[in-house]
């Protein structure tokens, strides 16, 4: 039942993706029923591997001694992140109804959006690290080509090849982590090897450490490697809501905090790690509060969320980063999907071109408020509780400094999340816009997110048990508390008093701007620098350049001439034929 | 040393030896399957020496028939493609048939 | 059995040269089959019988008959002759590939005084049918493989030019009557020459 259940979570989109890719783009509301209808069944078989969860391998298949056994393991952690990028994957899918209205290539969205779902559910129940690595690469190929989907528009096309190789090449320290796990335990079980990671030699066990913090750096957008977010933006709002928001990026936390029990030895790495969060948290929320596109400034939200959940893992808190996690997948897909509303109606993303559009568009706006809050984390919305206990068990076991810059970050943010709806939906309106309020399937969509902004820290205790219940090598680093204890908990720890004071200090610094009008000078050379993301453009110019003039280089063996590919067939077989007389 | 089977085994690798410098020496298209053909021959041959040898003939011709009925196979389809290109490009010469150029 | 050894050896390796260095395509392919005519021999001798006699029908025959097939539609092309490899290269492939791959063979054929066959109960037949039969399967399967690509060498050119005809074909009524024409007679061609794999 449960292997069954494991396997179609994975198949079911997949096959979706292929009947799509097959279907006729003449027939678009066929299209969109198939995909809302693949989405919403695998959203609810997600739902049923809840009360399944296990720590015992229920899928095996046997792939020789090279590949290793192919195996699934449905443990507290991994259909966590399953019912997230299902359920979300399958509101997106939802929302996409109106939002792609009467857009061409429907067949080819639809399909990637849904191979996409399939790839993110596989990667989190598998527990081969070889396996993890195919679905973290076709998860990075679905982000690339989604975000190239205007593929007539030289800025996605761009967008979407930056985004690919800076992913992939996270994804060579992925790899080279599992074949060096490999060839110590001759396995890439992922239990196997959290059991017997202190048999490694410490070199290897730090170039893995250090190869998987590169990959999940990568691919949850982190400093130094997250100027590919922003370029991502060009993706279809939908598109930037379940994969740059709410899923795909959160695959880097997951990946840390998976190996986490392995590495927390490791010296240096956990304060790597802390470095890494905290540096994209406070970075992030300075570049959020000086950009002007909407979109833009919720990827760097974004960014700064997710070192939120990297701090939160560098300090030992793996329960917390989770918690986190679940909060900011849910208000952060209802963030992009309101401005997703906002930008469908309006057609540009530029905020300065928006304003007073609360009046018009009063649901849109209601949620989108309730999602600000959250990312504000303002009491008593999810984000502000799982924010707290992230910030107090940063107080606890990481260092001051760390905290006061995360602290410092969190007042950022209040101040850029009001200045984002009040952009956006207060004001004077700066256009004649001629808006209408969110259509049918888009409130289908809001909706659900809205109201688990509201509630879902009330599952913060049910979470404790799902991961507690399931993961023996993550038991000592978990501080999971139930639900009340954890109201108590935040309620009357000081550092909560401390990010509030904070957090209103932001809201107030941004109300009363004007009298900090003669520091906006002294702020110019700082917002300069944010919008240049502080020279880490630089690096990434290196990585995405040096790719593509490897490949350049290497069209030169490419020379078309049969007669030259057939001496590369003949020097393999020599080549052969010379392993069997000087190997033998 | 030069025993019956040996010169047999020379005949072979004289195959194999005009059918690789054909490879990768010549021009024209229909020219390159008689190459592919050449060194499957020999491939035959050696398939039936080792049987001889071992004194598993039987085996040796069962494995050599699928070798035949794979090259025959090879030369139909390396036809089919040099007549496609011939009519489509208007030439066999390897050297002009660069689109596959990176 | 030495000496005639000898001859088939030096036979084989003459009418591959020959095959290779044909200036026409025609004489190409009839010296192939002279090749693998002695090759059929050279199977006999060894005791192949069976595989002696497929070879002969398959490899000199059929082969034979699909190249001067292909010859006669592709037509025969002066060119140039050599490829874009330089030479030298080409040489030290080809020795490097036969020195190594005689220095693997050559000092394991070791004479056998009167020959032995550990299958002597087991016909060609029964060891192909009962011990190998999933190499029938995969034999079947190329066969179909192979009766579709078959297609490919009696269709005429495939989808680009064909649509390019017909956008020319708009223009110029002539060029699309000539065009319609070529289709009738290819199709006759086709039903011609499917009768001759048949048969």
């Amino acid at each position: 039942m449960t292997q069954w259940l494991v396997l179609s979570v994975i198949f079911v989109p997949w096959l979706g993706a292929l009947l799509l890719a097959l279907s006729s783009d003449r027939a678009p509301r066929l299209q969109h029923l198939v995909a809302s209808a693949f989405a919403v069944v695998t959203g609810l078989l997600s739902l049923c591997l809840l009360p399944l969860v296990t720590e015992r391998t229920v899928v095996s298949v046997a792939a020789g001694s090279v590949f290793g056994n192919f195996t699934f393991v449905p443990d507290g952690l991994s259909v966590f992140l399953t019912v997230i990028a299902a359920v979300i994957g399958c509101l997106a899918v939802i929302f996409s109804i109106d939002y792609m209205h009467g857009e061409a290539q429907l067949g080819r969205y639809y399909s990637l959006v849904l191979l996409f779902i399939g790839s993110m559910t596989g990667m989190v129940l598998t527990s081969s690290m070889l396996l993890l690595f195919f679905f973290w690469e076709m998860m990075a190929f679905c982000s690339y080509a989604l975000i190239s989907f205007y593929n007539d528009d030289p800025k996605a096309v761009a967008g979407g090849m930056k985004a690919l190789i800076m992913t992939q090449t996270g994804g060579v320290g992925l790899l080279a982590g599992a074949l060096i796990a490999y060839s110590f335990l001759g396995t890439y079980d992922i239990q196997t090897f959290l059991a017997y990671a202190h048999r490694l030699p410490e070199f290897a066990l730090s170039i893995m450490a250090f190869g998987f913090l590169i990959g999940a750096a990568a691919k949850s957008a982190q400093v130094p490697f997250h100027t590919w977010l922003p370029g991502a933006m060009e993706a279809p709002t939908p598109i930037s809501a379940l994969i740059h928001a709410a899923t795909m990026v959160n695959a880097g936390v997951y990946l840390l905090a998976r190996f986490y029990p392995a590495f927390a030895a490791v010296p240096g790495w956990t304060t790597a790690v802390v470095v890494v969060g905290v540096l994209s948290a406070f970075l992030g929320a300075v570049m959020a509060i000086t950009a002007s596109d909407l979109k833009r400034t919720l990827a760097y939200s974004t960014i700064s969320q997710l070192g939120y959940m990297v701090y939160a893992v560098g300090v030992g808190a793996v329960y917390a980063s989770q918690f986190h996690l679940m909060s900011h997948a849910v208000f952060k897909a209802l963030l992009f999907l309101g401005a997703g509303a906002v930008i469908h109606a309006v057609g540009t993303r530029d905020m300065r071109q928006m304003g007073g559009l609360g009046q018009k568009m009063p649901f849109v706006r209601n949620v989108f408020i309730i999602g600000t809050l959250a990312l504000a984390g303002l009491p008593f919305v999810n984000g502000f509780w799982s924010k707290e206990l992230v910030l107090e068990e940063g107080l606890a076991h990481g260092p001051l400094w760390a905290y006061i810059l995360m602290v410092l970050g969190a007042g950022l943010t209040a101040a850029y999340s009001l200045r984002m709806v009040y952009m956006v939906f207060y004001g004077t309106a700066k256009k004649e816009h001629h808006v209408h309020d969110a259509p049918a399937a888009m409130r289908t969509a809001l909706a659900p997110l809205a109201l688990g902004t509201l509630v879902t820290w009330l599952l913060a205790g049910w979470l404790s048990e799902l991961l507690t219940g399931s993961l023996p090598y993550h038991l000592s680093h978990l501080h999971a508390p139930g639900t009340v204890e954890l109201i108590v908990d935040v309620l009357t720890a000081p550092a909560t008093l401390v990010a509030i004071v904070v957090i209103a200090a932001g809201l107030l610094a941004w109300w009363y701007r004007d009298l900090f009008a003669s520091l906006s000078k002294a702020a110019a050379l700082p917002a300069a620098m944010a919008g240049a993301d502080f020279g880490f453009e630089w690096l990434n110019r290196v990585i995405v350049g040096s790719t593509l003039l490897a490949g350049s280089v290497l069209r030169l063996t490419q020379t078309g001439h049969l007669s030259w590919n057939a001496l590369g067939i003949a020097g393999g077989a020599i080549a052969v034929l010379g392993l069997l007389v000087w190997g033998s | 040393m030069f025993n019956e089977m040996n010169v047999l085994m020379l005949g072979i690798l004289g195959l194999f030896a005009v059918g690789l410098y054909a490879l990768l020496a010549v021009r024209n298209l229909i020219k390159i399957v008689v190459a592919l053909q050449i060194l499957v021959k020999g491939a035959i041959m050696a398939f039936i020496l080792a049987g001889k040898i071992n004194g598993h003939m039987q085996t040796a011709q069962s494995v050599a028939l699928t070798v035949i009925v794979a090259d025959t196979m090879v030369a139909v389809i390396g036809l089919a493609l040099a007549v496609q290109v011939k009519r489509r490009l208007g030439t066999l010469d390897v050297n002009e048939l660069t689109s596959l150029r990176g | 059995m030495y000496l005639i050894n000898i001859l088939l050896a030096a036979g084989v390796v003459y009418c591959a040269v020959r095959a290779v260095i044909a200036k026409r395509l025609l004489a190409s392919a009839l010296w192939l089959a002279g090749t693998s005519a002695i090759v059929a021999m050279v199977l006999y001798n060894l005791g192949a019988r069976e595989l002696a006699v497929i070879e002969l029908s398959v490899g000199a025959g059929l082969v034979t008959i699909l190249f001067v097939f292909a010859i006669s539609i592709a037509g025969e092309e002066g060119m140039g002759e050599r490829t874009n490899i330089p030479r030298p290269v080409v040489w030290i492939a080809v020795l490097v590939f036969l020195f190594l791959l005689g220095e693997q063979v050559l000092p394991h054929i070791i004479p056998i005084p009167g020959g032995w066959d550990l299958e002597s109960p087991f016909t060609f037949a029964l060891v192909l049918w009962e011990r190998r039969s999933l190499d029938v399967m995969l034999q079947i399967v190329m066969i179909v493989a192979g009766v579709v690509s078959a297609l490919g060498l009696l269709a005429p050119a495939m989808a680009p030019q064909a649509v390019k005809k017909a956008g020319q074909a708009a223009g110029h009524k002539n060029v699309a009557q000539t065009a319609a024409g070529d289709t009738a007679e290819n199709s006759r061609r086709t039903t011609a020459a499917a009768g001759e794999v048949q048969g």
